[in-house]
């Protein structure tokens, strides 16, 4: 499962990338992230937590930063395992930055992958959620930045 | 499946008490056969169930007057195709019911667990809201009245509290209006619906008075397509009329992509399923 | 037919088959609803990557849970069975995953509990470790080698074409198979015309409805297995390899079937029930799950690249055949199914110059293997679709054209075999006067437009094969049949005691066909690929005709004129003095069968018998939607003459609606090697309602003069000619060309927007 899209921010290029490549800031952008933990400069591990009406998920992730390069190129790898159901969650994410019209435009994929008995029948409910995951995602970015504008 | 407490009230207000509000592992259960394939596949593992299925007599009954039909919550889906009253009053379920899922699913499912879900592909959710049905709760507040458009909110998502139960269902009496239900699969004729689309249509002459239009399965949720309905209204039935009305639809329904099609082919499948929805209720038995 | 007088009657009765009030009064036995006193049951749990080595498997958790009588895992399976691989092809699988993983889905670890809830529940508490090795999914790249799904090649010994690949390392491949016959390049460069095409079948399923379950209880002097098997010999031949046994200390019994269509053939769970009863010193029971069928054996998904060169007068000449099959992590019996259809890929044709080349690949997805027919419809599939397509471009008819090219009877087939006793032209005749394909057609008004299409296929049947029957009459006359023929559905106990009551000119449903047990039960090599009426048949008929001969002998030995009549009780009576003693017949059946030469694949003698069916299909398209509906839906096959004309007809009725579903929307989705749609509630079968409104069934009128009173299998013939069929029908419809399955509404609405130039994008 593949998601795509870009954000639009209004903030020099360096300074969103100084906050993305943030570890505990970017969590904060992801809803249900917690528990985050940095083992060192590039590897995080964190529980994950998300519910579908009255089912719920919960992983624990560890997160891998696999590309940095500055200032236009994240890239993260997310791996974890359910808690209590079998199964296996392997995620992609990478952010590209380019500035557009005086704003940073972040530009990202998520290639997501679901396996075990969550994948082979959680899928379709996961993948509903994915997508609202996304636009809370796209608000809080923005948010965020909207916030640092103003403070800055 | 995991171990879980099983419990089985004898009253709707026991049933309410046994509820734990802020323990979402707590749940009621009806027919259980949508809830059975989520423990099943894992993605709900339940410490307790509270059965309603020996609530009785009073969650089962299938009443008329003057043309509205209430029908208890526990009332299997079976049982509702086979009232002679549902046929005469809403003859558009009885059609319904043939292709959902198959007889043994029928049998045990209820009328009530099938609203309170809030699955999408759900056959029956787009049709009673076609036919402008509401739904009675009961909750330790006190239940109130909800129309069945406003009882589904999101994927699986519904506005029911969670200590808070659908006790009956209330359909209106239709009037003059006809209705209509086209299940469009991509599978076996039994499937899932790759896209529900339901019609109820109120004539003037050879104009529509009023028509409510409602999508499913291939949106988030059972919704009301109002821009489609808008086109329809005051309009004769002709090609041009459903064309534009089909375009309407897709301009404003959101589709979701599945194993049953792409969000591209579903659209277009909408598209032309707006028009054979409104022809089919059109030509539909109008009720005695 | 050894000069005998058949007087029963019995065979060509509609008899309804002898179990089917045990059925539906529910009071027939499964393997799946059995229980054994003091038995535990298994959970797995499975590999969540599609290929890496194991680094850890932390089952503390699990042990933890209450009820839990214990957790093991593939190390634990070595220490009460040292080399724990099995496989019917290959000894490739293991029986808990070792050292590495393969596909998302393999058993990695078990729990055994009496309650299966807790069973499960610790299961899912198993944590593995893997370090991820890159995987591959598709056959064609599966084929370049670049990713290894095994070390090293593991062949068993069974099979002589295959001991050339033991310990061939830097392959995916399991078994290539070659056919050359003429000279196929020259051919081609004779040819006025040359077409090529590619062709792609897509992953799907048995779905029996009662899925794998096997009970092991092991004690020191012997093991009984109670298992849901389509070859009880096979499986006590393998468990007894394993452990290192004589065959005489396993026994295997087999209850009815709740259907198996392939998917039960050879060695499934019977191996891991059998370690875990080892370690546990219990009986266990595995018995899975529908959702766990999905990760257990599948059918070959495949690609074909087939190549024809035409002449100037509409003559086939020649034809270029290369087949990829994706066998999954392990071989089963892919390498069987690529071999055997391999045979018969260049289709019902009669060419020159021909050449095949079909390959058996590993993959990092659920293993693959025979799902009724071998791959044969596979390959109709492909070559029936390039055939009309042919015609097409030609401007020919489509039947004038493949009846230009049909191959005849006393003609070689592409494997040097003469044609014999195949009746392809009248089935292809049938078929086409069935259609009144000569007569104007109706082509739909509107948005809806009909088109019709046809398809005819030839078969060899798997050889050599060996059956083994015994037929006793008791003391008071009355017949016990022991036949190891596994009765799952198809008929086939009605069938047998038939061809007895046929011999013996008794009522077939008064011979009592005894319930399936090793240690009771002679050989048989499986039930199969069509082969069981054949085979088994004439076991059952010589035993039946031994057992004849013995009663005129005891007829004679008592004092009773020739001719008599004397009921068979009196005849004990007179020589035991008291209803005492048996008549015991045996027989034992083995078709002669030359094998193809290496590296031509060349023979004169393939099959014993050939089996030929079709279809014809008139459909309608909903334009609009891509919506296909079967208007009409006509299966035609040579059965020889049929046992039991009836059961022939379900059969045909049967096999054309598995199918069906095959052809127009089954498809396990997969997406990094993981099954996404592994349940009923997401991969759906067919169901009543989409049994075409007009369906017709029929068997040619035929008589196989090797077979068993003219008979011959039919189980897998009417799976042949479906899916081209329909997409033949489809290009007449609508005039867009499919060539992948399944032929799904939103495929073929998006071939139509395509060829009208208006694609519908991806979304």
């Amino acid at each position: 499962m593949k998601v795509e899209g870009e954000i639009s921010v209004d903030a020099p290029r360096a300074s969103v990338f100084e906050r993305l490549r943030d570890a505990p800031f970017f969590a904060s952008c992801v809803d249900g992230v917690s528990d985050l933990t940095a083992i060192d400069e590039t590897h995080y591990n964190a529980s994950f937590a998300t519910k579908v009406a009255f089912m719920s998920f919960k992983f624990k992730v560890s997160v891998e930063m696999t590309r940095i390069v500055p200032p236009d190129e994240i890239e993260a790898k997310v791996e974890g395992t359910p808690v209590g159901i079998v199964g296996r969650l392997t995620a992609t994410a990478s952010t590209k930055l380019t500035e557009r019209d005086g704003k940073t435009v972040i530009a990202y994929v998520i290639d997501a992958n679901l396996t075990g008995k969550l994948g082979s029948i959680g899928q379709p409910v996961l993948k509903s959620k994915a997508k609202e995951m996304e636009k809370q995602f796209a608000t809080r970015m923005a948010a965020a930045f909207a916030n640092a504008g103003a403070a800055s | 499946m995991t171990p879980f407490e099983l419990l089985e009230p004898a009253s709707l207000k026991d049933a309410i008490a046994l509820i734990d509000p802020d323990d979402p592992t707590v749940r009621p259960m009806a027919g259980g056969t949508a809830l059975m394939l989520m423990m099943k596949a894992g993605v709900f593992a339940p410490t307790r169930l509270i059965s309603l299925g020996k609530i009785g007599d009073a969650l089962t009954r299938i009443e008329t007057k003057d043309g509205a039909l209430a029908i208890g919550a526990m009332t299997t889906l079976s049982k509702v195709e086979h009232s002679a009253d549902v046929a005469k009053y809403a003859p558009v379920i009885v059609h319904t019911m043939k292709r959902l899922s198959n007889v043994r699913v029928r049998n045990v499912a209820t009328i009530g667990g099938n609203l309170a879900h809030g699955d999408p592909h759900m056959d029956l959710p787009p049709v009673l809201i076609a036919l402008g049905a509401s739904v009675r709760t009961a909750a330790t507040k006190g239940g109130r009245e909800l129309m069945v458009e406003d009882l589904l909110t999101d994927y699986y998502e519904t506005a029911l509290e969670r200590d808070e139960l659908i006790a009956s269902l209330r359909i209106p009496a239709q009037g003059k209006a006809r209705a209509a239900y086209l299940k469009v699969t991509t599978g076996s004729a039994d499937d899932w619906p790759a896209l529900g689309v339901a019609v109820s249509l109120d004539m003037d002459g050879d104009k529509i008075k009023t028509a409510r239009v409602v999508a499913s399965a291939a949106t988030p949720m059972a919704i009301r397509l109002k821009g489609a309905e808008n086109v329809l209204t005051g309009k004769a039935v002709d090609d041009k009329t459903l064309k534009a009305a089909g375009d309407a639809a897709c301009d404003e329904a959101e589709m979701v992509a599945d194993v049953r099609g792409s969000a591209a082919y579903k659209r277009e499948l909408l598209r032309i399923y707006i028009g054979r929805a409104v022809r089919a209720a059109q030509q539909a038995d109008a009720k005695p | 037919m050894s000069g005998t007088v058949l007087t029963g009657g019995q065979v060509g009765r509609s008899l309804p088959r002898l179990e089917a009030r045990a059925k539906v009064t529910g009071a027939a036995e499964y393997t799946h609803t059995m229980r054994v006193p003091g038995m535990l049951y298994a959970k797995m749990a499975r590999s969540t990557v599609p290929h890496g080595r194991i680094k850890s498997i932390d089952v503390s958790a699990a042990k933890a849970v209450p009820g839990v009588y214990g957790v093991y895992t593939g190390e634990d399976i070595k220490t009460v069975i040292p080399d724990p691989y099995y496989g019917p092809a290959f000894h490739d699988q293991p029986i808990l995953a070792l050292g590495k993983v393969h596909y998302i889905g393999e058993p990695v670890a078990a729990v055994l509990a009496a309650d299966p809830h807790v069973a499960e529940h610790a299961a899912a508490q198993i944590v593995a470790e893997y370090e991820e090795l890159p995987a591959v999914f598709d056959e064609v790249e599966a084929a370049e080698d670049k990713v290894l799904v095994h070390d090293e090649l593991k062949p068993a010994t069974t099979f002589a074409d295959l001991k050339h690949l033991k310990g061939r390392k830097d392959t995916n491949c399991a078994l290539d198979f070659r056919l050359r016959r003429g000279d196929v390049e020259k051919g081609f460069a004779q040819a006025a015309h040359i077409f090529e095409h590619t062709f792609k079948t897509q992953k799907v399923l048995h779905l029996a409805f009662e899925p794998h379950a096997s009970i092991a209880d092991y004690k020191d002097d012997g093991v009984t297995i109670y298992s849901s098997a389509q070859g009880p010999s096979f499986v006590r031949t393998e468990i007894a390899r394993l452990l290192g046994w004589p065959e005489n200390r396993v026994r295997i019994k087999v209850p009815f079937l709740g259907s198996g269509y392939g998917g039960k053939l050879y060695i499934k769970m019977e191996a891991l029930a059998l370690a875990l009863s080892m370690l546990s010193r219990r009986p266990v029971k595995v018995a899975l799950t529908m959702e766990e069928v999905f990760f257990t054996i599948t059918k070959h998904p495949s690609t074909f690249k087939i190549k024809s060169g035409i002449d100037k007068d509409g003559r086939v000449i020649a034809r270029k055949c290369e087949i990829w099959w994706n066998g999954g992590a392990f071989a089963d019996i892919g390498p069987r199914v690529t071999q055997k259809s391999g045979f018969t890929a260049s289709g019902p044709y009669d060419i020159e110059n021909v050449s095949i080349d079909s390959y058996a690949l590993y993959t990092n997805l659920p293993p693959a293997g025979a799902l009724r027919g071998f791959g044969i419809p596979q390959l109709v599939w492909a070559y029936e679709s390039h055939t009309d397509m042919i015609a097409r471009a030609l401007k020919r008819d489509p039947l004038d054209f493949r009846k230009q090219n049909l191959l005849r009877e006393g003609r070689p087939h592409a494997t040097g075999t003469i044609l014999k006793d195949a009746a392809i032209e009248k089935v292809l005749d049938t078929i086409a006067a069935r259609l009144d394909w000569k007569k104007p057609f109706e082509r739909g008004t509107g948005t809806v437009k009909r088109g019709r299409g046809l398809a005819v296929a030839l078969k060899a049947v798997i050889s050599p094969t060996t059956s083994v029957a015994i037929v006793n009459v008791g003391g008071d006359g009355s017949c016990t049949l022991y036949c190891g023929t596994i009765d799952m559905g198809q008929g086939s106990d009605t069938a047998m005691a038939q061809m007895v009551g046929e011999v013996l000119n008794m009522p077939a449903e008064t011979i009592r066909v005894v319930p399936r047990d090793t240690d009771v039960v002679p050989y048989d090599m499986g039930t199969l690929g069509s082969r069981s009426l054949f085979h088994m048949g004439h076991a059952v008929r010589l035993a039946a005709e031994e057992a004849k001969a013995k009663i005129a002998e005891l007829r004679r030995e008592v004092g009773e004129p020739d001719g008599s009549n004397a009921p068979l009780a009196d005849l004990f009576q007179k020589k035991y003095g008291m209803q005492a003693g048996n008549i015991v017949g045996t027989g034992t059946y083995k078709p002669d069968y030359i094998p193809p030469e290496a590296g031509t694949g060349q023979t004169t003698n393939a099959t014993p018998f050939w089996m030929t069916a079709g279809a014809g299909v008139e459909i309608e398209v909903d334009t609009e939607t891509g919506h296909v509906r079967i208007l009409r839906l006509i299966n035609v096959a040579d059965v020889g003459n049929p046992i039991n004309p009836r059961i022939v007809e379900t059969q045909l009725s049967g096999a054309s609606l598995m199918q069906l579903g095959f052809t127009m929307f089954e498809k396990m989705h997969i997406d990094n090697g993981q099954v996404t749609n592994a349940s009923f509630a997401d991969y759906k079968i067919p169901g009543i309602h989409d049994v075409p409104a007009i369906m017709e069934n029929e068997a040619v009128e035929a008589y196989q003069s090797n077979g068993p009173f003219g008979g011959k299998g039919v189980g897998e013939l009417a799976t042949f000619g479906v899916s081209p069929a329909i997409a033949n029908a489809i290009e007449d419809a609508v005039g867009v060309r499919l060539m992948e399955l399944p032929l799904t509404p939103e495929v073929v609405f998006r071939a139509i927007r395509a060829h009208n130039n208006m694609p519908l994008g991806d979304e």
